[in-house]
C-alpha cells in the first residue's frame, strides 16, 4: 500500500510549487510597486525643481534667494543618478527654510499668487509620493528579507530596492 | 589722500565665524578708520551685543547648500529690507561690497544702491554648472559696479570665466610689522613644524602632513607639530600610530598674539593643502615672522610665494616630495634662514599699508565725481525681461 504516501507527496510538492509561484508573483507585484512610485516621485520632483526654477526667474525674490533657488533647482534637475539624492536634498531644505523666513512666505503670495500655490500643490505632491514610494520599499524589502524568498532566489536579479536619504527630512 | 570719506563695507557671511573674509573686512576697516575715515560695516551676525560699534548686524545668518559646501549668508524680505534701511541712512561716499557674487548682502547691496561701489572678489571656484542658470541674475547686479577687485590672479580668473568680466588684482592684507616683532615661546622652539587653520577640512591636507611624519622623524628624531585652528584632532589622528601621533600638539582656535607667537616661534611652516585656495594669508604672515615656509605648489602659493623663491613648494599631495623639502629645510639651517629672510622681505608687498593704499587708490577714483551712494531705482524689472 505504497499509493497514500507518494499520494500526499505529490500534493505537498504541487502546494509547494504553488506556493513559491503565488510568492514569486506577489514579490513582482511589489518590485513593481517600487517602480511606478518612484516615477511618480521622480516626476512630482522634476515639477518641484521646475516651479522652483520659474520663481527665481520671475523677479518677485531679492536677488540673493534668487541665485540660491536658482542653483539649487537646476542643480536638482540636471543631477546626475549618483548626485539626485544629495541635490534634492538641498533643494528641500532651502525650500524650507525659505519658507521658514517668509522668502516664500505670505509675501510671495501677494506678489504672485498663482506661483506660490503653484509650489504648495507640488510640495504636498512630493510628500504623498515620498511616503507611497518609502511604504513600497519598505514592503518589498521586508518580503525579500524572508527565508523562502532567499533560499529560491525568488527575487531573481532585480535590484535591492532603495529609500534616499532626502526622504527622510522634511519637504 | 586729503579727503576722509564715509565707507559702508559689506560682509556676506556671519561675523560670529571668522574667516579669510571678515578677517579682511576687519582689518581693513579699522586701517581706514587709523586713516581718519569713517567706516560702517554691515554683516549677518548671531550676537548683536557683542559687536563693534562699527559693526551693524542684519539679523542671524542662515546655513544653507550652496555649491556643495555650506553657506552662512543672509537673504529674503528682512536682510533687504536691513540693507536698504543701512545705506539710506548711512549717507555714505561709496560702498565696498565683498563677495558681491555670492547670495548674500553684498549682492543685495549691489542691487539696492546707485553711485559709486567697489566689489572684491575673494574666492577662487572650479566652474560651477549652474553659472548659467544664475548669471542673469548676477550679470546686472556686478555690472554697478564701478571697480572690481580680485585678491589674487585665481579670484580674478575665477570672475573672468564665472562672469564675463574683469578686475584688478590687489592682494589680501596682512600686518607685517605685528609679525616680525612677534615674541617667540621657548615651548615651541626646536625641532618644530607649524600648521594652523581648520585642520579636519580635508583640503587643507594636514592628512598629507601627518602621512609624511615617518619620513620625517627618521631624519629628524625630535620633531614636533603644532597644529593651531578649530577641529576634532581626535577625527585627524584616527588610526595613526601612538609614537607618531605623540608628536601633535594641539593649540585649538588661538588669538592673533599667540598665532604670530606661533609663527615666530616655529622652524617652519608647512602648507600642505590640497586646493580651493584662493590667496594664503597664513604663508604671507609666515613669512612677515620671518620663518621659512614650505607650501603645495598649488598656483595660489606659488605666486605668494614669489615662484619658490620667497618659500620652498613641494609638489601637491605628494607625500614623498613633503618630506623631502621639509627634511631638507629642517636639517640645512643656513638654507633655512635665508629662505625665512628672503621670505620677510618679499612679504613686505602684502602689508596692509601697502594694500590699503592701493584700495585708497581705487575708492579716490570712483569717488572723483563727487556723487554719493543713494537707494536705486529696484533692478527686478531687469529680471522679468529674462
Amino acid at each position: 500500500m505504497l499509493i497514500w504516501p507518494l499520494v500526499s507527496l505529490l500534493f505537498a510538492m504541487l502546494l509547494t510549487v504553488w506556493y513559491l509561484s503565488f510568492t514569486a508573483t506577489r514579490l513582482d507585484r511589489l518590485h513593481h510597486r517600487v517602480e511606478t512610485t518612484w516615477a511618480n516621485l521622480d516626476a512630482a520632483l522634476q515639477q518641484r525643481a521646475g516651479i522652483a526654477l520659474e520663481i527665481a526667474r520671475s523677479g518677485v525674490l531679492d536677488p540673493a534667494s534668487s541665485v540660491i533657488l536658482s542653483t539649487a533647482a537646476h542643480s536638482a534637475l540636471v543631477a546626475l543618478p549618483e548626485s539626485r539624492s544629495d541635490a534634492e536634498e538641498d533643494l528641500s531644505e532651502i525650500i524650507t527654510s525659505m519658507v521658514n523666513i517668509e522668502v516664500l512666505g505670505s509675501d510671495l503670495r501677494l506678489k504672485a499668487f498663482e506661483l506660490t500655490e503653484n509650489l504648495n500643490e507640488v510640495r504636498d505632491r512630493v510628500r504623498i509620493a515620498i511616503s507611497f514610494h518609502v511604504d513600497a520599499v519598505n514592503s518589498t524589502r521586508a518580503q525579500r528579507a524572508r527565508g523562502l524568498i532567499k533560499f529560491f532566489r525568488l527575487a531573481g536579479r532585480a535590484p535591492d530596492p532603495v529609500r534616499f536619504p532626502f526622504e527622510e527630512i522634511a519637504v | 589722500m586729503g579727503k576722509k570719506l564715509k565707507i559702508g563695507m559689506v560682509s556676506p557671511y556671519g561675523w560670529d565665524l571668522p574667516g579669510g573674509v571678515q578677517i579682511h573686512i576687519r582689518d581693513l576697516a579699522e586701517f581706514f578708520m587709523a586713516k581718519g575715515h569713517e567706516v560702517s560695516v554691515l554683516t549677518p551676525a548671531i550676537e548683536d551685543e557683542l559687536l563693534p560699534s562699527w559693526v551693524q548686524s542684519s539679523g542671524r545668518p542662515l546655513a544653507i547648500p550652496y555649491n556643495g559646501a555650506v553657506a552662512r549668508v543672509s537673504f529674503g524680505p528682512v536682510a533687504t529690507m536691513r540693507v536698504r534701511k543701512w545705506i539710506s541712512e548711512g549717507d555714505f561716499d561709496l560702498l565696498h561690497l565683498h563677495e558681491p557674487a555670492i547670495p548674500s548682502l553684498s549682492l543685495l547691496a549691489c542691487w539696492a544702491a546707485e553711485g559709486p561701489m567697489v566689489g572684491t572678489f575673494h574666492a577662487t571656484a572650479p566652474r560651477q554648472k549652474a553659472i548659467f542658470a544664475v548669471g542673469p541674475i548676477l550679470e546686472p547686479a556686478i555690472e554697478k559696479l564701478s571697480a572690481r577687485i580680485a585678491v589674487s590672479e585665481m579670484a580674478r580668473e575665477t570672475l573672468t570665466e564665472h562672469l564675463a568680466t574683469n578686475a584688478i588684482v590687489i592682494p589680501n592684507g596682512i600686518n607685517h610689522q605685528f609679525f616680525k616683532e612677534a615674541k617667540a615661546n621657548p615651548e615651541w622652539m626646536g625641532s618644530s613644524i607649524g600648521f594652523v587653520g581648520r585642520f579636519d577640512e580635508p583640503r587643507k591636507g594636514l592628512n598629507v602632513l601627518i602621512e609624511a611624519v615617518p619620513e620625517i622623524v627618521k631624519a629628524n628624531p625630535d620633531l614636533r607639530i603644532i597644529v593651531a585652528g578649530p577641529g576634532e584632532s581626535e577625527d585627524v589622528l584616527k588610526g595613526v600610530e601612538q609614537s607618531i601621533r605623540n608628536r601633535f600638539v594641539f593649540l585649538g582656535r588661538v588669538s592673533d598674539e599667540e598665532k604670530a607667537r606661533l609663527l615666530k616661534s616655529i622652524d617652519l611652516y608647512v602648507a600642505p593643502n590640497t586646493g580651493g585656495e584662493s590667496f594664503g594669508v597664513i604663508l604671507a604672515e609666515a613669512m612677515a615672522a620671518g620663518t621659512a615656509v614650505a607650501a603645495s605648489d598649488l598656483p595660489a602659493f606659488r605666486a605668494v610665494l614669489n615662484d619658490g623663491k620667497a618659500g620652498a613648494l613641494f609638489i601637491s599631495e605628494d607625500v614623498k616630495d613633503l618630506a623631502r623639502v621639509v627634511n631638507n629645510l629642517l636639517l640645512n639651517k643656513e638654507l633655512n634662514l635665508s629662505l625665512g629672510k628672503s621670505g620677510q622681505e618679499w612679504s613686505k608687498r602684502y602689508d596692509w599699508e601697502n594694500v590699503a593704499h592701493q584700495i585708497e587708490n581705487v575708492y579716490e577714483m570712483v569717488t572723483s565725481t563727487g556723487e554719493k551712494v543713494s537707494l536705486g531705482s529696484d533692478l527686478r524689472g531687469w529680471m522679468r525681461s529674462i
